[in-house]
């Protein structure tokens, strides 16, 4: 994700909760501090897939508006 | 003044507290840089008597040290090391080990910021391990030895102020556990029947080494009642197989087994070498399939091993250890008939061994060759 955002290409990481910290740390680290981060409950582990398939429909929204800013 | 006087009036290079045990003690809780422990204060003057013992450029990075991958220089460890209490004479093997750490096939990043309870586990070899009282006998990972204490510990802290794993920051272990102290101790060289852990690892007996595995906590395995070799294996390989260690999920791994000296005899006795118990170890630790979860079996096994689950058995077996070279042991304890077990944080880290060198390459035999001319 770092090399896909360094060359000005719009990249996301789906990050849960107790681990936005440790990804926000590591942007910085990998000199991205600028990557975005989209953020899902947790746990995430040993979900169903039916499961995993709302959590995934719960942040399209954030993904849209990250598309949106993106392209204006 | 002392010799690193000029490095440390570099911008950014020191932060200052009043010279009180307390309030440096206060800075170092305010600021995160501790483990819980009161810690020595890293004042010039005794991280100046602890760079003593390195002969490399003080401000220059040896190693990168992840999550943070910041540079790890002589300057910075020494102070953690005084903050962890270390004699300076200690000082060459903190480096060694931080420098095997930061290897690649360690894989630091992961070891650092897993949910995992690994901690970074030292078992050091060799002439110098000896001489500087490294204990390796009874008690052996417990307390009571300032340099098992103090070298684990520095390393800790090096992980945690240089490498940046805080807990909930960077380190995002569920539990923890007590080895994240300080993880440290020596081969029982003396009381082992076979060839010691460097050796078999391809370095000369006269090598003082450390070895570097991202371990559990110990687990005991107690036997004061088997008479044969085989006896005492059928409970080691019992207390191998588990279904909650991340070694059995995975298809490469490298569990470490401490046996005591007595267990270990015990074995040797009945004609096995260490290769040899290996792999009847290897063969009688196991598991059957049903006895993990459904929700492991179809999200594990049968995608890391599709081929050989697909059609198994509710019996098939599942061996904690695929490859009997895997399996790593060492001597080391005191009286008793006890040994202990160490699983890993899995597949993805590799054991590293590195070796304490002159600048010419060769072995160095005495530690006080490491103190500068």
């Amino acid at each position: 994700m770092t090399e896909i955002r360094k060359r000005g290409v719009l990249a996301a990481v789906i990050c849960s909760s107790p681990f936005m910290n440790l990804g926000k740390a590591q942007a910085r680290t990998f000199g991205v501090p600028d990557l975005r981060l989209v953020e899902i409950p947790h746990p995430f582990g040993g979900l169903a897939l039916g499961s995993v398939q709302v959590r995934a429909a719960a942040v399209i929204p954030q993904l849209v508006s990250l598309i949106k800013e993106h392209i204006k | 003044m002392t010799a690193i006087s000029a490095l440390l009036d570099a911008d950014g290079a020191s932060v200052y507290s009043d010279d009180d045990f307390d309030a440096v003690n206060a800075l170092v809780r305010e600021r995160g840089w501790g483990d819980g422990l009161p810690v020595v204060p890293p004042s010039e003057q005794r991280v100046a008597a602890m760079l003593e013992w390195c002969d490399r450029p003080w401000d220059e990075p040896f190693a990168t040290m992840a999550p943070r991958y910041s540079g790890v220089t002589p300057l910075l460890l020494a102070a953690n090391a005084v903050m962890a209490g270390c004699r300076p004479e200690y000082f060459p093997l903190v480096m060694l080990a931080i420098e095997a750490l930061c290897e690649k096939q360690f894989n630091l990043y992961s070891i650092q910021a897993t949910t995992h309870p690994c901690a970074p586990l030292l078992i050091f070899n060799g002439p110098v391990a000896r001489e500087l009282h490294i204990n390796g006998g009874n008690n052996a990972f417990g307390q009571g030895v300032q340099a098992n204490a103090t070298i684990g510990r520095a390393v800790r802290l090096a992980l945690v102020n240089i490498g940046g794993a805080a807990p909930g920051i960077a380190d995002m272990a569920t539990h923890g556990s007590p080895a994240k102290y300080t993880y440290c101790a020596a081969e029982n060289e003396a009381a082992s029947p076979w060839e010691p852990l460097h050796v078999e690892r391809g370095f000369p007996s006269d090598a003082t080494t450390v070895t570097v595995i991202g371990a559990e906590c110990p687990h005991n395995i107690n036997d004061h009642q088997s008479l044969t070799a085989e006896g005492v294996m059928m409970t080691i390989a019992g207390t191998m197989a588990t279904t909650g260690a991340n070694d059995i999920y995975y298809p490469a791994q490298r569990p470490l087994l401490v046996l005591g000296p007595e267990h270990a005899q015990t074995i040797a006795d009945g004609g096995y070498s260490k290769a040899d118990a290996k792999r009847f170890l290897q063969q009688h630790a196991w598991l059957a399939l049903n006895r993990f979860s459904p929700e492991n079996i179809g999200r594990r096994f049968m995608v890391t091993f599709r081929d050989q689950y697909a059609n198994a058995a509710p019996d098939a077996p599942v061996h904690a250890v695929k490859h009997a070279e895997d399996i790593i042991i060492v001597v080391a304890g005191g009286v008793g008939k006890h040994s202990i077990y160490m699983p890993t944080f899995g597949g993805s880290t590799t054991p590293v061994t590195c070796a304490l060198k002159r600048r010419d390459g060769s072995y160095v035999q005495t530690i006080d060759e490491c103190r500068r001319a």
